[in-house]
Order: C-alpha cells, then sequence, then structure tokens
C-alpha cells in the first residue's frame, strides 16, 4: 500500500524544524507584544496540524470525520476556556 | 483507506478500528486536561510574589535541546509506523526503540531543568506561578514516563508476537500518544518559554 521510501515524514519533519526555527524568531527579535503572539500562535497551530495530518494520519479512514470533529470540537472547547478565563481574570473586563 | 489499496494491518479488524477511533475520544479528553492547565498557567503567569519570573528561570539551550529531541522522536515513530505498514518487524522495532530512546533524553533534560529551578531558589512551592509551572510541564513529563513503560511493553511484545492485527493496532495506538505529547510540548514551548523568554 505504502511506498518505500517515506517522503511525506521526511517532508513533515523538515517543515516541522522550519516551523520551529521560525517561532524562535520571537526569542532572537526585539518584536513588540503582539507580533511576537502572532508568530507563535501561527506556528504552534500550523506545527499541531502538522502533526496531525501527516504523523497521525487523521484523515485516511472512514472515521476521518468524526475524528476532526473531536478533535475541532475539543480545541474549540479549549480555546472558549482559555479565552474566556482570560477576560474574566486577567485582562480585567 | 482509499479504494485500491490493501488495509493496513492495523485496521484489518472492526475491533482495530473502534480501538483507534476511541483513542482519538480519549486524545480529545487530553486535549481538555492541558487546556485547563494552559488556562490556570496563563492566569498565574504574572503572580509571581516574591519569586522568580518566568523571563529570569527560563534558558533557551536545554528548551530548545527538549524541542528537537521530542520533534525527532515523533518523526522516528512516523518511520516506525511507516515500517510496520511495509510488514517490517525488525525496522518497526528499531525505529520504537530510538523513539523511546529520545523520551529518555528528552526526560534527562527536563529533570535537570526541574533540579535547576530548585537550585535557583523556584521551587513549586514558591508562587503561584512557579507552582502552575511545575504542574504543567510535570503533567506533560509524566504523560512522557508513562509513554516510556507503554513504549516498552509495546517492544516486548512485537519482538514476542510479531506483528499481528493486535500488535500492529496497538504500536500505531502508541504512536498517535506520542505525536499527542509532541503537539502539546510545541504549545509548552510556544506558549509558556518563548512568550516568557519574548
Amino acid at each position: 500500500m505504502s511506498e518505500l521510501f517515506p517522503r511525506k515524514q521526511i517532508i513533515g519533519f523538515i517543515f516541522s524544524l522550519i516551523l520551529t526555527a521560525a517561532a524562535l524568531v520571537v526569542y532572537f527579535m526585539d518584536l513588540s507584544f503582539a507580533a511576537g503572539m502572532t508568530v507563535l500562535l501561527v506556528t504552534a497551530f500550523a506545527q499541531a496540524l502538522l502533526q496531525l495530518i501527516v504523523f497521525m494520519h487523521a484523515g485516511e479512514t472512514e472515521d476521518k470525520w468524526s475524528i476532526y470533529g473531536n478533535v475541532y470540537f475539543m480545541v474549540g472547547i479549549a480555546i472558549v476556556t482559555i479565552l474566556g478565563t482570560l477576560l474574566l481574570f486577567a485582562w480585567d473586563m | 483507506m482509499k479504494a485500491g489499496h490493501a488495509q493496513p494491518l492495523e485496521y484489518s479488524t472492526h475491533q482495530n478500528d473502534l480501538n483507534i477511533f476511541g483513542f482519538w475520544v480519549f486524545l480529545g479528553a487530553e486535549i481538555m486536561l492541558f487546556a485547563t492547565l494552559f488556562t490556570t498557567y496563563f492566569v498565574y503567569e504574572g503572580r509571581t510574589g516574591t519569586g522568580p519570573s518566568g523571563a529570569e528561570m527560563f534558558e533557551i539551550t536545554p528548551v530548545l535541546i527538549e524541542t528537537i529531541v521530542l520533534l525527532t522522536s515523533s518523526f522516528l515513530i512516523g518511520l516506525g509506523v511507516h515500517a510496520m505498514r511495509l510488514g517490517n518487524k525488525k525496522a518497526t522495532m528499531a525505529f520504537f526503540a530510538l523513539t523511546l530512546a529520545l523520551g529518555l533524553v528528552f526526560l534527562g533534560v527536563e529533570i535537570y531543568e526541574f533540579a535547576h529551578y530548585v537550585h535557583i531558589g523556584a521551587g513549586i512551592q514558591i508562587s503561584a506561578f512557579t507552582a502552575i509551572l511545575m504542574t504543567t510541564l510535570g503533567t506533560h513529563g509524566m504523560h512522557v514516563t508513562f509513554g516510556l513503560f507503554w513504549g516498552t511493553a509495546i517492544l516486548i511484545q512485537l519482538k514476542k508476537r510479531g506483528l499481528t492485527p493486535e500488535t500492529a493496532n496497538k504500536s500505531f495506538i502508541f504512536s498517535l500518544y506520542w505525536h499527542f505529547l509532541d503537539v502539546v510540548w510545541i504549545f509548552i514551548f510556544s506558549f509558556i518559554y518563548l512568550k516568557g523568554m519574548m
């Protein structure tokens, strides 16, 4: 079923290293808080998607939509929990 | 799998399908577990009391080592699953063993880090910040530790029973767990360490 050479995995690994290097920009350069957070959010979520699709094979079976549905629902709840709590306890609103 | 492709071993029975989907549901619950830890972390991040802040505690070198090691281990277990689908038991076992070895390296660096934090007066009881920091990092570290035992058990089963629908299924599920820990680490790396040192 699969080809001998693990092309997908190697490309995925290279991309994950590139994303890590990109995230390091916030450490080595003097970015504003907003710019830094944008970089981190983009690289972290891209990295998570990469693992999900390339390495965890989330989309390869008929359960595909149940798996993505489950994960995205939980991520949604997680984001609501984090932002909602920050809104109440950290951002003084 | 797509039509025209043979089914990989780990999906070869209905029970196997259910096991894999059930594990995804478990991972959904794990997302929420770490979300609550991150929530608490973000709220307590600034509550350092008389203790040090993240910017004063964190060092880039050990964190980068941990990140590269975990990313590489995630890649290696991906190769392990690839080898498993080609039916190569030896290569599967070798990649899984390398994955676990890197997991051990990760854990070693993390333990060094914790010892260092305690040494510089940033133990878990110092402030709300150090408490939630170490709880979050520790929960991830505990997952990795558990993974080392689990992975070792998988290796023993692969050695004894070879690649069967059951052992392939267990190995695949373990690989999902390991990739998930890598994802959690990416968020720790980005939103605890890098954000703290920004």
